[in-house]
């Protein structure tokens, strides 16, 4: 499952984050497998979601949610 | 002879993540004491500030805020190319300010930094947040493990500040060895070469270089080409190994972090998440928003007028002062009717520049703005724009300029590059009273199912300039290409309240740029404008002002107003721009305009609003020029005068507000996405494009209504 399918205030570990070009701007933002993930909040319509990692709150499109592989 | 103590000025680059008060350490060290210039070939500003700290004396460079010196925006580029001294003179020393809730992102910044060789020293800022977060920084062992001078600091309350001046007073820049070893990550005889080819004393510089190379402008096609071959070659893959390198650093980060900081379990209620309850609800935060949106609106619309009314009043009174107190000539001509008025209509800006640049360092200070982008990214994106395209757009309403230059915070460049593009189609307010003339001769003033159709008229003017904004975003989305992937992926900082020297300094620095580097360009503009509506060809010229002064001689006094009116108006058919008027008849006699609405169109460009001052002289309204319902008395009794018709029916009328609606007009406009885009291209461009559709819309306006 990807964060993508988190629903709201549900929380789980990170396992991987899947490759891309922009594979690196999720390392540098501190999205990093091992790290806690939590869905916050949903903007309507399929926008952006907004999750907590180590405290920080972090919007992600969709289809960057998507990039992020969760342990079950 | 005379001794003196010449010291060389040494130079700091401040660098950090955004959302670390990076920008307020900055202020509060240098205060005014800042210049605002450019670097080569990209559209970042370059900041440097200028600190005397007893004998000594430090260039503050601020660099932009980043992540990482990872090549993705032009931002990280100008980081990676002043810190290694890349087409620009490296920095002496670096300062790193790291966010002490976030030690182990910020040191991933910090500490690639550190491994560039350069002496550096790191400050960590928020602590006040850290000790109610409940996180304990032992700044020693982290001083011990890293070997980087470190400074902890609460910026916000002027805590600390002191400390940092004394560490560079004391010049305590440190450049200890790496955190990790670039050879593991790219063949050692690779590093070797690229260090030998480009002059590193470095190997991390190397490293950045292979990872960088292909996206900055600074390295020749040669040397690019050579790094490419080079890493096929040693079978360097670029992505693989950064993000294999940027992993290791994080772990390295973890291992010290774990004895520099002891974290204590604090409960604490979290405003930023009640606050988001709010601000991101679903339905009330756009209410919410919509609500910000109108104030700021209603600040440039309405509130800005006030000031602006006073600098158009000072700069008359400054022409009318000059006439009275200079000898008759062309040269106090020149001075009361061209520059002053030149440098007023630069002036004029100010408030709206100002006021928008207020109310936005306000929200991305209380941390709002990174909201708005969140809300809003799924509505402009199929339209190729981002969520923060919104508010150079809505700014657009008022004022294209400050829209377009609001523009700067869109990272993706093509997103950036449309926002520009489109901002101008936006019905800013200087389309206003050209409308309002306009509707009020041809729309008839009744009511239509209980709402006045002349208000209708209007509001279908706005419309049509959003709709026309967001279908030439759509088009360009396809038209214009880029290898840069659109991404959202931001933080959203915790709401704070905000800095008030930071809003100030804001508003001062944008409206200096305004005014130094388009300012050049519309004052040059307009005096070219009124030299074009002033003079003629000598001999005709000369002729009108004769006949005037014999007919002035043989009238009683009280007549001579309406004289020099209809002599105003002669002298305006016989200069330059009469004559290119009458000269571009036969172009707009499609559009359903004669020669007369021909020298409006041209003087124009000047700003929209001058058509009615324009309209009024050629067609010599007497008495206030100010009042509309004078100017559009005399011109509903305007015919034609071969064929008797009314000069301003329906079809002329409405043909002419789409004119205005689309046309590029606006030569402030055109100098803003000069300074904004550093290009000549993009300005050229876009007159030409929308004075084209603009001639096209208003061609089939004049078919429909004809």
């Amino acid at each position: 499952m990807t964060a993508a399918r988190l629903s709201l205030q549900q929380s789980a570990i990170i396992e991987s984050i899947g490759e891309s070009d922009i594979s690196i701007n999720f390392l540098e933002l501190g999205i990093l497998p091992g790290k806690e993930i939590k869905l916050l909040k949903k903007a309507p319509f399929g926008g952006p979601m907004a999750f907590i990692i180590d405290e920080n709150i972090i919007a992600l499109r969709q289809h960057e949610a998507l990039m992020i592989k969760l342990k079950s | 002879m005379e001794t003196a103590i010449f010291t060389h000025t040494k130079t700091i680059a401040i660098i950090g993540n955004p959302n670390v008060g990076k920008s307020s350490i900055f202020n509060q060290l240098t205060g005014l004491n800042q210049k605002i210039g450019n670097y080569p070939g990209v559209t970042v500003d370059k900041t440097v500030g200028f600190v005397r700290l007893g004998e000594k004396s430090f260039d503050l460079i601020d660099l932009p805020g980043t992540y990482s010196l990872y090549p993705k925006s032009e931002d990280e580029v100008i980081a990676h190319r002043v810190l290694n001294g890349i087409g620009e003179e490296k920095p002496d020393f670096a300062l790193v300010i790291l966010d002490a809730c976030n030690l182990e992102r910020s040191l991933l910044l910090g500490t690639q930094v550190m491994d560039l060789g350069i002496p550096l020293a790191f400050v960590v800022n928020m602590k006040d947040l850290a000790i109610k977060k409940g996180i304990d920084i032992k700044a020693f062992e982290l001083f011990k493990s890293l070997g980087v001078p470190l400074v902890l600091t609460d910026a916000r309350n002027n805590e600390g500040i002191d400390a940092i001046r004394q560490l560079m007073a004391d010049e305590k820049f440190e450049s200890p060895k790496p955190l990790l070893d670039s050879n593991a990550y790219a063949d050692a005889a690779l590093i070797e070469e690229v260090m030998g080819r480009f002059g590193f004393k470095n190997p991390y510089q190397a490293f950045q270089l292979l990872v960088f190379g292909e996206f900055d402008k600074a390295i020749s096609q040669r040397d690019k080409q050579w790094l490419e071959e080079k890493s096929a070659s040693y079978g360097f893959d670029r992505k693989k190994q950064q993000l294999k390198e940027t992993e290791a650093r994080y772990v390295k980060i973890a291992g010290i972090l774990k004895s520099a900081v002891v974290r204590k379990k604090v409960e604490s209620r979290n405003i930023t998440i009640s606050l988001d309850n709010i601000f991101l609800h679903p339905v009330f935060g756009f209410v919410i928003f919509l609500a910000i949106m109108l104030l700021i609106f209603q600040a440039i619309f309405a509130w800005a007028s006030i000031p602006m009314e006073w600098i158009d009043v000072g700069f008359a009174g400054l022409s009318g002062w000059i006439y009275d107190n200079f000898p008759a000539g062309v040269l106090t001509d020149l001075l009361a009717e061209g520059i002053v008025p030149g440098i007023g209509g630069v002036v004029i800006f100010i408030p709206q520049i100002a006021m928008l640049f207020g109310f936005l360092a306000i929200l991305e200070g209380t941390g709002y703005l990174s909201r708005v982008v969140f809300l809003m990214d799924r509505l402009m994106r199929p339209f190729g724009l981002h969520g923060k395209s919104v508010v150079p757009l809505i700014s657009g309403m008022a004022c294209a300029i400050p829209g377009i230059m609001a523009a700067r915070n869109i990272s993706n460049a093509k997103e950036r590059l449309i926002t520009i593009l489109v901002t101008p189609w936006m019905s800013c307010s200087a389309r206003l009273p050209v409308y309002i003339i306009l509707i009020g001769l041809t729309v008839p003033d009744t009511l239509w199912m209980g709402v006045g159709l002349q208000a209708i008229g209007l509001l279908t003017m706005y419309l049509l300039g959003v709709l026309f904004t967001l279908l030439g975003a759509l088009v360009l989305k396809f038209i214009l290409k880029t290898k840069e992937k659109s991404y959202l992926m931001t933080e959203l900082p915790i709401y704070r309240l905000p800095r008030w020297k930071t809003v100030l300094l804001t508003m001062f620095s944008k409206s200096k740029i305004f005014v130094f580097e388009a300012g050049k360009i519309i004052l040059s503009i307009s005096i070219v404008l009124w030299v074009l509506a002033s003079y003629g060809p000598t001999g005709r010229m000369d002729a009108i002002e004769n006949e005037k002064i014999a007919l002035l001689e043989n009238t009683p006094e009280e007549e001579w107003p309406i004289i020099e009116e209809s002599y105003a108006s002669k002298k305006l058919e016989a200069s330059f721009i009469g004559i290119m008027g009458k000269a571009i008849e036969p172009a707009i006699r499609p559009l359903g305009y004669d020669w007369k609405i021909g020298i409006a169109l041209l003087t124009s460009f000047a700003a929209r609003e001058v058509f009615v001052g324009t309209i009024a002289t050629i067609y010599s309204i007497g008495g206030d020029v100010e009042n509309e319902l004078t100017i559009r008395e005399k011109l509903e009794k305007e015919v034609h005068p071969d064929t008797g018709e009314k000069v301003f029916d329906k079809a002329t009328g409405f043909s002419l507000m789409v004119f205005y609606a689309f046309a590029m007009q606006c030569m402030s406009t055109l100098a803003v996405v000069y300074r904004e885009t550093k290009s000549w291209k993009w300005p050229v461009l876009q007159t030409v494009v929308m004075t084209g559709v603009a001639y096209l819309a208003a061609f089939i306006t004049y078919r429909i209504f004809s």
